[in-house]
């Protein structure tokens, strides 16, 4: 019955995280056919997929409703609307989603298609039509009236930036300031500027979100120019060795959150590029490559509005599909016979559509956790902005670009160290008290410290979690120097005490009953207690300067967390110790009586027939204890989330907190989103600590049976 | 009826019990009186137990036989609340005095239990274990002894080949041949034997039996055992033993066959026990 309950748990927790580690599928769905003769210039799709579009030649811009119940062609045309007089010369289309048409004369209009959603009666419906965000007259761009070849355009609220290479081989930047009410007047007057540029020609230009840069394309050069400042327009760098000998950049673009380059090139490579900060300042670094295709150059490479995956096109009309951060190589297939003139990938990138000859073909696209994979949970990962590749557990940030950053090795890595500290303070306490109250102790005192320590157990974890946060992570922190020297006094104590009473003549033994002497013990380690507390200021003031904490991070270069591994041991030891304690006493207790007899009666010390016989025969069901032990310090979650700091960082300094996956579970669970790639990786994460929990106690079931097998006793 | 063994008869005539001289006595028990609390075990036990002989202590249950076998190697004090008066003299000292090392004293005083209690170990370490515990590490000193005392204990053919095996794969009867051996193996000078066959099947107990016959040479044997037959094949000395006094002491043939006492041959006849 357990056995079937725990499969169950199992299977469920595969069910809930299989689909993360599934590659990304792409089927069409069929076609929208277009106004006969209309050449597609761009097209595009609503949030649900319920309205496409698509802008022709002439500028005309015409919307096909869809489906409403599932992502399939209806065909009727709903709505068309002239977007600009004459012929478009160049479409652009920002990564916003945003279109800028220009005229002959350099003459742009931003346009956008807008839906919006009404719910008449149990229905929805969307309405499409077009937004203007700069207003309905044409903008003139460049102040001498020159053709535009190449253009790239982004807005914010404050500003709309316009960066253009004429036909006479200027390149320009043009800006347009709004007004106080964050609207653009059309008649507002734009700030014109001609950039410095030395190159002969230009491929591309982009213009990154933040319209802090803008990067320019010449043959293979590939130059950065800083936008920031509005009154000149410097170049900033240039990036090298972008493409490999004989290979030329074919395409490029901006990976979603503005802060890659995607750099493909004619050899079917796309490299992506970022600022790293180095000793220079921040500079452009290539990070990685994927290969998009063995025989083909790259013709385009369009992105995800939100998240960081792209997909690249070929000549022959292949298509590859692939997530950045993670690495991930997701999908390959041919979709036309050639590459499609327009691509636009659905908002929640659940869709495609491009033209395809005199329609538009749709395919859906089934690519829903594309940022988890093997490597991007357990190898290091070089994420945007990061001075190099790092283990990392970010799962919520706080911008909307952010990018959730699933390692699983911090939080893996901080179960083992709350366990491993927590073993170092708990084995040896419990062990030798069990080794004690079994093996050494009057029976009648037995009879009380056993159950009293088996007590122990009972205490939530919960209590000792909040004592160990509130209460004993301050107080560690203040008398650092005293939990030092009790580590020295303690021992010291209790052998100067067993001396004491050896050598106590028998007078004064006999006033004290024999079944509680051990008692007086306790008075003592008391004693000791008070001294190194009351030596501790002393101490930081001889040794440490005045301030112990100053002196680990300024003269050691340790930095000190108050909650830290220490408090996590000792809280956490404390809640094991029981544990181990119960089961490694019991171990040594039912050692048989002959056995230890037959030792003695061999002219053995009592002590030379514990470590001969009694631990080795007792040494399977002390190994249960402490692998008992280790399990549930493995498991155990109040007291590493309420005293551990909860930082997912990779360091074994017991300065130091951690984040374990018990405690990174309960504390994200709450806030993700059913479904989604965190809510899985959560699943994930119990499942990891199910098979840690799982192979601790297998492994611990199967050694024990060796011992067993080889120490058994009669 | 009882047979005597005939050997102890043959070699001498028996000791005079009551008059032995220091160098024929291993041990000589003085007045010793046993407390479990409040309670009297031992009532004022006197006897001297004569060098190179088996001695038998026999009796009913809780008579006292094995607590006075236990007094000889003070495995008593592992009884919390035994207190003991009186003296036992090994070799003239006081086994109870002062200074006594008790692991010592059970070093020259061996004993070997009612059920087999070998360590969960191999054969080899269960023999070389008192030699371990003093220190020992001579590889060849230690091999020596193994063979040596597996040959006194009648066990060395039988596992010469497998010495390294588990001592818990041994049968009943050859793992007490082995903690006999064990016990042999730090040379003591007296070797007791607590019901050693009491948990044997017969052909065990008679390999043991003709072991102690053998023992006698090297070692002064004494046996406790609730087996009449036993006693008096064994033993050249018995002690009867009844609710804690020593009854009678004499040697086994005068014991079994003329007892002094009316309550000795009431036990030897079968009317209580």
């Amino acid at each position: 019955m357990v056995l079937f309950t725990l499969i169950l748990i199992f299977l469920y927790l595969l069910y809930v995280i299989k689909p993360i580690f599934e590659s990304a599928e792409v089927e069409p769905v069929g076609e929208v056919l277009v106004k006969p003769g209309s050449v597609t210039l761009a097209t595009g799709l609503d949030e649900l997929k319920e309205v496409a579009y698509q802008v022709d030649e002439k500028g005309v811009m015409t919307f096909y409703q869809m489906s409403e119940s599932e992502f399939r062609p209806q065909g009727s045309e709903i709505l068309s609307e002239p977007l600009v007089d004459g012929e478009v010369e160049l479409l652009v289309t920002s990564n916003s989603g945003r279109r800028l048409l220009t005229d002959t004369q350099g003459n742009v209009k931003v346009v956008s298609a807008k839906f919006t959603a009404i719910y008449p009666k149990d229905s929805r419906d969307i309405t499409p039509s077009v937004d203007y965000p700069l207003g309905e007259d044409s903008l003139p761009i460049d102040e001498q009236e020159g053709r535009l070849v190449k253009a790239a355009f982004e807005m914010d609220d404050e500003k709309a930036i316009f960066v253009a290479y004429t036909e006479d081989k200027r390149l320009i930047k043009t800006t347009l300031v709004a007004d106080d009410d964050f609207s653009y007047d059309s008649a507002f007057e734009p700030v014109y500027q001609e950039i410095e540029f030395t190159g002969d020609n230009v491929d591309d230009v982009l213009i990154t979100p933040d319209l802090m840069m803008a990067i320019v394309r010449d043959g293979n050069r590939v130059f950065i120019y800083d936008l920031d400042d509005e009154f000149s327009v410097d170049l900033k760098a240039e990036l090298t060795n972008v493409v490999a000998d004989g290979a030329e950049i074919t395409a490029m673009a901006l990976l979603s959150g503005g802060s890659s380059v995607l750099i493909g090139d004619s050899q079917g490579q796309v490299s992506q590029w970022f600022e790293v900060a180095a000793k220079k300042g921040r500079q452009f670094q290539e990070i990685r490559r994927f290969t998009a295709s063995t025989t083909e150059p790259v013709t385009a490479i369009y992105t995800e509005l939100y998240r960081k995956s792209f997909f690249t096109l070929t000549p022959s009309g292949e298509m590859g599909i692939f997530y950045t951060t993670s690495d991930a190589d997701l999908w390959h297939g041919h979709i036309a016979k050639a590459a499609p003139k327009a691509f636009a990938i659905a908002p929640r990138a659940d869709a495609l559509i491009f033209a395809d000859g005199e329609s538009l073909a749709l395919m859906k696209v089934n690519n829903q956790h594309p940022e988890v994979t093997w490597k991007a949970l357990w190898q290091e990962v070089w994420y945007e902005g990061y001075p190099e590749p790092d283990y990392i557990w970010q799962s919520t940030g706080g911008v909307d670009d952010f990018e959730s950053k699933f390692s699983l090795v911090p939080i893996s890595f901080g179960t083992m160290k709350a366990a491993a500290y927590a073993m170092l303070f708990a084995v040896p306490l419990a062990l030798s008290a069990a080794i004690y109250t079994a093996y050494f102790m009057p029976p009648a005192m037995r009879k009380k410290v056993k159950p009293t320590i088996e007590l122990m157990e009972a205490l939530p974890t919960v209590i000792l979690g909040f004592l160990a946060g509130l209460w004993l992570a301050p107080l560690i922190e203040d008398y650092l120097p005293a939990i030092m020297l009790l580590l020295i006094f303690l021992p010291i104590a209790t052998f100067v005490t067993a001396f004491a009473w050896f050598k106590l003549p028998k007078e004064m033994k006999a006033r004290i009953p024999e079944d509680w002497a051990p008692l007086i013990l306790i008075p003592m380690l008391l004693l000791a207690g008070l001294l190194a507390f009351s030596l501790s200021p002393v101490m930081e003031d001889v040794f440490f300067g005045g301030d112990i904490r100053q002196y680990i991070t300024n003269d050691l270069g340790i930095s000190f967390d108050q909650r830290n591994a220490l408090v996590v041991g000792i809280a956490m030891g404390f809640a094991v110790v029981p544990t181990i304690f119960s089961m490694a006493e019991d171990a040594i207790f039912s050692v048989p009586k002959h056995l230890t007899s037959g030792s003695l009666a061999l002219g053995a010390t009592p002590w030379q027939t514990l470590v001969k016989v009694v631990l080795l025969t007792a040494s399977p069901g002390i190994f249960s204890a402490v692998m008992m032990g280790l399990g549930r310090a493995v498991g155990e979650t109040m007291i590493v989330l309420m005293a551990t700091g909860n930082t997912p960082i990779v360091d074994w300094s017991i300065f130091q907190g951690m984040r374990t996956l018990s405690a990174n579970i309960a504390v994200e669970m709450p806030e993700s989103e059913v479904g989604s790639s965190h809510y899985r990786i959560l699943f994930l994460a119990a499942f990891v600590l199910f098979v840690f929990t799982f192979v601790f106690n297998t492994l611990a079931e199967f050694v024990r049976q060796r011992l067993r097998e080889k120490y058994s006793s009669l | 009826m009882i047979t005597v063994n005939p050997k102890a008869n043959e070699v001498a005539a028996p000791l005079d019990l009551n008059n032995l001289t220091p160098e024929q006595t291993a041990l000589e028990i003085d007045n010793l009186n046993l407390f479990y609390g409040e309670k009297q075990a031992l009532n004022n036990i006197s006897m001297k137990i004569p060098k190179g002989q088996v001695t038998a202590f026999i009796g009913p249950s809780g008579c006292g036989k094995s607590t006075l076998l236990r007094c000889i190697n003070r495995m008593n004090d592992l009884v919390d609340t035994c207190s003991i008066q009186g003296d036992i003299n090994l070799n003239g000292e006081n086994i109870y005095g002062k200074h006594v090392d008790v692991a010592a004293l059970r070093r020259k005083v061996g004993m070997v239990f009612q059920r087999p209690n070998p360590f969960p170990k191999s054969i080899y370490e269960n023999v070389v274990y008192g030699l371990r515990i003093t220190g020992e590490k001579n590889r060849r000193v230690l091999d020596e002894a193994v063979e040596r005392s597996l040959k006194a204990a009648a066990l060395w053919e039988e596992v010469k080949d497998r010495l390294h095996d588990s001592a818990l794969g041994l049968s009943g009867g050859q793992q007490q041949r082995l903690v006999i051996a064990r016990a042999i193996a730090i040379e003591p000078e007296v070797l007791l034997l607590d019901e050693p066959t009491s948990a044997l099947d017969p052909i065990s107990t008679l390999t043991i039996e003709e072991l102690i016959n053998d023992l006698k040479k090297q070692f002064t044997v004494v046996i406790v055992t609730h087996n009449m037959q036993q006693a008096a094949r064994v033993s050249d000395q018995t002690a009867f033993m009844y609710m804690g006094d020593l009854i009678e002491y004499s040697d086994t043939n005068t014991l079994f066959t003329t007892p002094a006492k009316k309550k000795t041959e009431d036990y030897i006849t079968g009317r209580y026990g």
